[in-house]
């Protein structure tokens, strides 16, 4: 008993630094005093101060943000309908057009829409990349939210109906709180995913609309600097608070239910 | 609700950017100006530059061929301007507007690919050459003027697994070309099958085919000899200098000669500013303000009036300047035809697999 014990102890260590090393690494080294960034130098707050002054950098997170906040929030809403949807009719058709998003190569997606919104004379832009990853966002919200809904007790919704509640009401005070951890996890999934995608950003994005993953790409043929280190550790330290805060608005997210 | 305040100012935030000044769409390598150039530009026109990067030739063709627009000026590489004029992609340059021109060494004009510098005008050059570690090469005692040194197993035994070659079948197959005296453009097939013999024997001498971290890997001083870029040598005895190290990172021109990469403004066919653009362009013409990128990052420089703003130690280095004789071993890479294409992809397969 004991020894299968310290076997599963030793395979989630193993497992957890595996996740979590190269990114302590990653942060470490944003205090490396050496632009080389191979071998410990020494401690300095230098790449923070640097990346506070540089413009470019922080145009680009707010891109980044920005529009990894607008793809969220739409393609929540869009996905969660999806995901009712495609709970309540069970129509053959749906499944396939709300998923295919996910599924087909990236880059052929990134292709498809350049070439769509050339079409439509759209000028590319934060507008164009927002749309885009709204589009491939929608598919995981709708995944997660399904998901939730199929370990629903449907009696709950029958009963709020037989209370009197119009489908509407039954909808916002039952259906939806019941759900909403699906809902947090897939908004949080959508920010997620349109913060660090590349190839679709990258052939939707226009003459002067630079997001964080651009910008730190074309910087890779110049050698990385720490600076890069600094900025990864400041999106984690974000990426770590929205689920904080996800957490607090949805304690059931951690919970297994 | 409280959805109607986040949704406001997100609105704005995507509708402000539209009401714009004069603006300059420049579509460049990253940490290609001198941002001091940059300030004195947008002064003297009263505009604003705003750069987009790309970091592969390829990605900028992508990009433009399925129909991405809005950038006035790029900076494609050597023959990629070739496929840039057959696609249609770019418009002619006015000549009236390009006094600065004649700043330009004739032997930079005049390509192949755009007889008479109709769309392009050259900006920046690199070669293609060997850089190495000087402290070890002396130790080792080995040449550092001649391919043979990444080709001659006589030579590699002595830095077996020190060595990277770039991971470019182009790049490679020029500088075996070059080793066994042929031109870099060769097509004869023979030829080719002799230069993929001549690599697959040196390649258990190679630590690595490597086109990115061999910047740093000279600077840690794990590898001693690279096959590699002239603007990436300097980049890493820079680097090397910074960190203190005992030894130099030094650029060796192989006399046999190399290959020649020349970048060259263009202006896209749809730019929104083609008066800008032509501005830009001359401005980059401009001797003081060429030098100030060789400076910046080590590149070379196909500008004469440049020569005087140069920092001395970087005006005699092969690769900024190359002198006459060495200019005439130079060679800029043709495109291929889809039929040598095919023929060199399978011997780079055949080598990669090789052991």
């Amino acid at each position: 008993m004991r020894k299968r014990r310290a076997a599963l102890w030793t395979a989630a260590l193993v497992a957890y630094a595996f996740l979590y090393l190269p990114l302590a690494i990653v942060v470490v080294y944003s205090f490396n005093d050496s632009r080389l960034n191979a071998e410990w130098v020494g401690f300095t707050l230098d790449w923070y101060r640097k990346l506070a002054h540089n413009e470019e950098m922080i145009a680009a997170a707010g891109n980044s943000l920005l529009i990894a906040f607008a793809a969220s929030v739409v393609s929540t809403v869009l996905g969660t309908m999806a995901g009712v949807a495609m709970h309540r009719y069970r129509m053959r058709l749906l499944p396939i057009l709300v998923l295919t998003p996910i599924a087909i190569p990236e880059i052929l997606m990134g292709v498809a829409l350049l070439i769509f919104f050339v079409l439509l004379n759209v000028t590319l832009g934060l507008l164009s990349v927002a749309l885009a990853h709204i589009a491939f966002c929608i598919g995981f919200v709708a995944i997660v939210v399904r998901a939730r809904l199929a370990g629903m007790d449907e009696s709950l919704i029958e009963a709020a109906r037989d209370c009197g509640a119009t489908p509407g009401k039954a909808f916002w005070r039952i259906t939806l709180p019941l759900i909403m951890p699906g809902v947090v996890a897939g908004a949080l999934m959508a920010f997620t995913l349109s913060i660090d995608d590349f190839v679709i950003t990258f052939f939707t994005a226009g003459a002067g609309t630079v997001t964080l993953p651009l910008q730190i790409y074309s910087m890779i043929k110049i050698a990385v600097t720490p600076e890069v280190n600094a900025v990864s550790t400041l999106l984690m330290l974000l990426t770590l608070l929205l689920i904080v805060v996800a957490t607090r608005i949805s304690p059931s997210l951690l919970r297994s239910s | 609700m409280k959805i109607r305040h986040l949704v406001l100012p997100l609105l704005l935030a995507f509708a402000l950017p539209a009401a714009a000044a004069d603006k300059l769409f420049l579509y460049n390598w990253n940490n290609y100006i001198a941002p001091e150039t940059l300030k004195r530009f947008e002064a003297e026109c009263k505009c604003e530059v705003v750069q987009t990067y790309y970091s592969d030739n390829e990605e900028l063709l992508a990009k433009l061929a399925a129909g991405a627009k809005g950038y006035d000026v790029m900076v494609p590489t050597g023959n990629t301007v070739e496929a840039l004029i057959k696609g249609g992609q770019l418009q002619p340059l006015d000549r009236s507007k390009l006094p600065n021109l004649r700043n330009v060494d004739p032997a930079y004009l005049n390509t192949s690919w755009d007889p008479g510098n109709k769309y392009s005008v050259p900006y920046a050059m690199s070669t293609t050459i060997l850089g190495y570690n000087d402290a070890k090469m002396k130790e080792l005692g080995l040449p550092t003027d001649t391919w043979a040194v990444i080709f001659d197993p006589k030579y590699l035994a002595k830095v077996k697994g020190r060595v990277t070659v770039l991971d470019s079948s182009a790049e490679l197959f020029a500088a075996a070309f070059k080793y066994l005296g042929y031109p870099a453009n060769d097509v004869d097939e023979k030829h080719w099958r002799e230069a993929a013999e001549l690599i697959k024997k040196a390649k258990p001498y190679w630590a690595a085919f490597n086109a990115s971290s061999y910047i740093k890997e000279l600077t840690v001083g794990n590898i001693w000899l690279v096959h590699g870029y002239s603007n990436d040598i300097f980049q890493a005895n820079q680097d090397a200098q910074a960190a203190g190290r005992k030894f130099r990172i030094v650029q060796g021109m192989p006399k046999e000669g190399a290959v020649l990469a020349v970048d060259s403004m263009v202006i896209h066919k749809s730019a929104p500013r083609p008066d800008l653009a032509h501005l830009f362009i001359n401005f980059m013409l401009d001797g003081k303000n060429s030098a100030e990128l060789t400076n910046l990052i080590g590149s070379g420089n196909p500008n004469l009036d440049a020569a005087k703003h140069i920092k001395p130690e970087l005006k005699a280095l092969p690769a900024v300047f190359p002198p006459k004789e060495v200019a005439a071993k130079l060679e800029q890479l043709n495109e291929l035809t889809p039929a040598q294409r095919r023929l060199r992809n399978r011997l780079w397969t055949e080598i990669k697999a090789a052991r």
